[in-house]
């Protein structure tokens, strides 16, 4: 996940909250270039493919972070997100195949349908939930068959319609005529978009026993799944275990990152709230109750480098393929990820092939 | 009296300077193929452009809208972190997208380029080519329609707190977005020569711009324009050459083997466009130094401004007694054009 403008800078977790980050007199409405660049290299270093850049009326437009930042590196990957209704699709496309060209194909979507209603109606969207996802299905499509298609496109749905339409600009990509999409959301409506229209399906991380189900439901159907969740790395659980505790804020942040969560039409975040009220602990490793001051993003594996790596691998069985991640602070939580799990992770993957390969011969 | 320059098409500059006045006008007319590398992003040719642009003391680069080339949002992003002085007109259309959307992307650019960038509404010139973008508006309507556009985005520009509109084409309800504009607000050129469009510069622009025609003739328009506050910029391209003969020459050459040679005929839906296919070959020399005869090709904008640096130069002060403040020009190639201009003609326009 790429920090917001201004958190690389940040030394306690304290400034990062979302209560703190949707503040007018936050950081995080101003481009942050030199942060950013810092964080990407380091990300670029630590083994990190891609980060995910976040769309909400608080931050700047993500499609010119990605070009901006992907100027100044040339490993790293941008998962933009947008929300649909913002633009015409025809005119997404062109921005999206124009930043590609500039960044050498650096780029894939999160599809985000909205999460708040407040926020999307000053975006001109008066849509409900349910009504924003059946007109992301016809934007999405319209988006595919220009990536598809050469000649012109033509489509005539209840929210788009579109007569010869033709964006001249190409997807760029050395491997992919276009993006890698991904769906995100917990609604039964998100996971019908995702299967429909998404390259892989993105939600909040829960216990693989859960998760086993859908993830295979996607599997099945050729969508990869992406975990998005934070880490808290310590040599020992105990350490792990209180550098979570230092974490928490001051009540009066919760009261407000509460109402933000309780006021949202989406699906996703109201089931991390009952994760983090209900259960709290999900697991020996994985804890929910960061939630109420983080935001539902906040569901975090907690352990030493080899409770990490265990975790990780046994998402990995039941068939995740990718994984979102931050930490507090932003850059060094990604540093000791990159330093002391991922080459554990990629060690137990070599051992998961070689033993998938012995049980085939 | 402000000079910009157009943007080069991507792949057109010639890095190694080797480009005829010809060979550089047909990259230009065979840009619109979808087998010109123009559909591409060029940031090498760009930035090549824009270092001699800045060298030549040109202000901003207006980059072109259309289906046929990349994005000019995006373009400006990227060439803004090459380039440390130019600035950046976008030329967009409204009915693409939410003015909420517009102006946190607008906001953005502005934060990553230090505030170098305005931008060009424009009401969009073909039927067909808006049908394939989603919008099915009338010529009219595409006015009323960019009217309350801009009236959101200004109310943006002018608030602190929330906007709330309710229109017939936009609606906004408690809008906020954080990400402000560095600097007071962007500059908004209103291009067109329909009554439509010189009422929308009027109301919600900061500058009027359309294309170069005789000083004569423009003199009660930009007086009128002038008088209410705005700016009014000319758009036009340059040939200048040692001596006049020589200028001719090269303009001649610039003439389509085929005489019915046309790019413009999509453009079904544009007042502008409508006046240049209209203009008959008497009236190719408005003024002994000002040419149309490409305009019945390839459309208003390649009307041309031809002579020896003293007789353009002239020219300018011509305009600038009437009353236009900017100009955005182009040339053949650009390059060349651009390093002529600065280096010989911009010094006599302000020595006089």
């Amino acid at each position: 996940m790429m920090p917001k403008g201004g958190e690389v800078g940040m030394k306690t977790a304290q400034e990062t909250s979302r209560v703190a980050t949707t503040k007018a007199s936050s950081p995080a409405a101003l481009p942050d270039m030199e942060g950013w660049v810092e964080f990407a290299r380091c990300a670029e270093e630590a083994g990190i493919e891609g980060v995910l850049l976040s769309f909400s009326r608080y931050e700047p437009d993500t499609i010119f972070v990605a070009c901006a930042v992907g100027q100044a590196t040339t490993k790293l990957k941008f998962i933009v997100a947008y929300r649909l209704g913002l633009m015409q699709p025809p005119t997404f496309v062109q921005q999206i195949n124009t930043l590609s060209g500039l960044i050498g194909g650096r780029v894939s979507l999160n599809i985000v349908a909205g999460s708040s209603a407040v926020e999307q109606r000053g975006y001109g969207d008066f849509l409900d939930h349910d009504e924003r996802y059946a007109r992301a299905e016809e934007f999405l499509s319209v988006c595919h068959s220009f990536w598809a298609n050469n000649g012109e496109v033509n489509f005539s749905g209840k929210y788009c319609r579109i007569e010869k339409g033709k964006i001249f600009t190409p997807f760029q990509s050395a491997d992919r005529s276009e993006p890698e999409i991904y769906v995100s959301g917990h609604s039964e409506q998100a996971q019908h978009l995702a299967l429909a229209q998404a390259s892989c399906y993105l939600r909040l991380i829960d216990t693989p026993e859960k998760l086993r189900p859908v993830v295979k439901k996607f599997r099945d159907n050729g969508v990869e799944v992406c975990l998005r969740l934070c880490v808290i790395c310590r040599p020992t659980m105990d350490e792990a275990v209180s550098a979570m505790r230092a974490l928490l804020p001051p009540e009066e942040i919760e009261k407000q990152e509460r109402k933000i969560l309780a006021s949202s039409d989406s699906q996703t975040l109201k089931d991390a709230l009952l994760a983090a009220d209900q259960v709290g602990w999900m697991n020996r490793n994985l804890y929910a109750g960061l939630v109420p001051f983080y935001g539902s993003s906040a569901i975090a594996l907690i352990g030493t480098p080899r409770d990490l790596a265990q975790a990780f691998m046994e998402y990995k069985e039941i068939g995740v393929t990718q994984f979102i991640i931050a930490g507090w602070p932003k850059l060094e939580e990604m540093m000791i990820f990159g330093r002391e799990v991922l080459p554990l992770v990629r060690e137990a993957e070599q051992e998961f092939h070689a033993k998938a390969q012995r049980k085939n011969h | 009296m402000k000079f910009h320059w157009m943007l080069p098409k991507g792949g057109e500059v010639a890095l190694d300077g080797r480009q005829t006045a010809r060979e550089a006008a047909r990259y230009r007319i065979e840009s619109m193929q979808s087998t010109s590398p123009a559909v591409r992003p060029d940031i090498v040719g760009w930035t090549h452009f824009a270092r001699h642009a800045e060298a030549a003391g040109i202000d901003s680069v207006l980059i072109s809208f259309s289906r046929y080339e990349p994005d000019p949002f995006v373009v400006a992003c990227a060439l803004g972190q090459a380039v440390s002085k130019l600035e950046f007109i976008i030329a967009y259309r409204s009915g693409l997208m939410q003015p909420t959307t517009f102006v946190q992307q607008m906001n953005t650019v502005s934060a990553l380029v230090q505030g170098r960038v305005s931008f060009n509404i424009v009401a969009g010139s073909s039927s067909e080519e808006q049908r394939g973008y989603g919008d099915y508006l009338s010529h009219d309507e595409r006015y009323a329609r960019a009217e309350e556009f801009l009236a959101v985005c200004n109310a943006f520009w002018r608030a602190n707190g929330e906007v709330n509109y309710e229109g017939k084409y936009y609606r906004v309800e408690q809008a906020k977005l954080a990400t402000p504009f560095i600097g007071t607000a962007p500059e908004i050129y209103v291009s067109g020569h329909s009554e439509q469009s010189e009422r929308l510069a009027l109301s919600q622009g900061s500058c009027w711009l359309r294309v170069a025609e005789s000083p004569a003739k423009l003199k009660p328009v930009v007086a009128r324009t002038r008088e209410s506050g705005l700016g009014v910029c000319l758009r036009c391209c340059l040939l200048c050459r040692p001596t006049r003969e020589e200028a001719l020459k090269a303009a001649e050459s610039l003439l389509p083997e085929d005489a019915r040679e046309s790019t413009t005929t999509l453009k079904d839906d544009s007042q502008m466009y409508r006046e240049g296919g209209e203009l008959k070959s008497d009236s190719y020399w408005p003024e002994p130094w000002l040419w149309t005869g490409l305009v019945p090709h390839y459309g208003p904008v390649w009307t041309g401004l031809i002579g020896t640096p003293q007789e353009l130069a002239t020219a300018f002060r011509e305009y600038e007694r009437i009353g236009v403040t900017e100009f955005i020009l182009s040339g053949w190639p650009e390059v060349e054009t651009v390093d002529v201009f600065g280096r010989e003609i911009l010094p006599l326009i302000n020595q006089s």
